[in-house]
């Protein structure tokens, strides 16, 4: 039984945008990492991770994505997230993720706090 | 208080990489024909992935296998799903777990299995010898 995740990537001035589409668990958290490692060598300093169409994360998924908020930190960038569910919400603020990056209800706040445009 | 006929279902899954994910769903169909919210259904689903997760990764059971029994009720109108989540590995001491994820911060990634699952379900009990682990959770919906 696998549950795949897809990632797209959205590039804007300033910065990109990351869709993920399903279960955020170890694998998924490696193509998520995979792809904001490639943004951040590619000189991204601005990230936000979009979990509109991801409905089941596990602290495995989560501990790859503090990872990738303390890389993006040592580079002096920052992470974001938006359209979390409530659940999500609740377990990144069990597993402090919430104390490092910013989370956003919406994209379009999101978008405007950051500085992202089109 | 009127408590209606529980439902139950019984599953053994093989400890197989995302088999939580038959877990969480078959819990959560349950639990939709009993009425719970999706926000309810949501948090035990989570809470039943890390229980599944923590057999899987830390039991080291011979078996290779997670026994898993949801029982469906209704009390007063309300819903309620109990879930055991069992492995026949070598347990593990619970107090020190409880104990070591209070130090836990963002430096240290892993060992949040049981807070979340905690925080996520109403009640909690964990049963565990060398013989193996039973973690058995509550889930209920609460009157509004």
């Amino acid at each position: 039984m696998t549950e795949e995740l897809r990632v797209a990537v959205d590039r804007r001035q300033g910065g990109a945008i990351l869709f993920t589409k399903g279960y955020i668990n170890n694998v998924g958290g490696e193509e998520i990492a995979n792809r904001a490692y490639e943004l951040m060598d590619g000189g991204v300093r601005t990230l936000l991770l979009n979990l509109r169409e991801t409905k089941i994360v596990n602290s495995i998924g989560i501990s790859i994505l503090i990872e990738i908020i303390e890389k993006m930190m040592d580079k002096g960038g920052r992470i974001a997230f938006c359209c979390l569910t409530p659940v999500i919400h609740k377990t990144f603020q069990i597993m402090g993720l919430a104390n490092y990056a910013t989370i956003f209800t919406d994209e379009e706040a999101a978008l405007r706090e950051l500085g992202l445009q089109a | 208080m009127t408590t209606t006929a529980e439902r139950q279902m019984d599953l053994t899954l093989p400890m197989v990489p995302d088999i939580e994910i038959a877990a969480a769903r078959a819990a959560g169909n349950l639990a939709r024909e009993l009425g719970m919210s999706s926000e309810a259904i949501d948090e035990m689903a989570h809470a039943i992935i890390e229980a599944c997760i923590n057999a899987r990764e830390h039991s080291g059971s011979a078996d290779k296998r997670i026994y898993v029994r949801f029982v469906g009720s209704q009390t007063d109108g309300h819903p309620r799903i109990d879930v055991w989540i069992t492995d026949r590995g070598r347990g593990f001491d619970a107090t020190a777990a409880r104990s070591r994820r209070q130090q836990l911060g963002v430096t240290h990634k892993r060992g949040w299995g049981l807070q979340i699952i905690e925080a996520h379900m109403d009640e909690v009990e964990i049963t565990t010898s060398p013989d193996g682990t039973t973690i058995h959770m509550v889930k209920y919906e609460k009157p509004s």
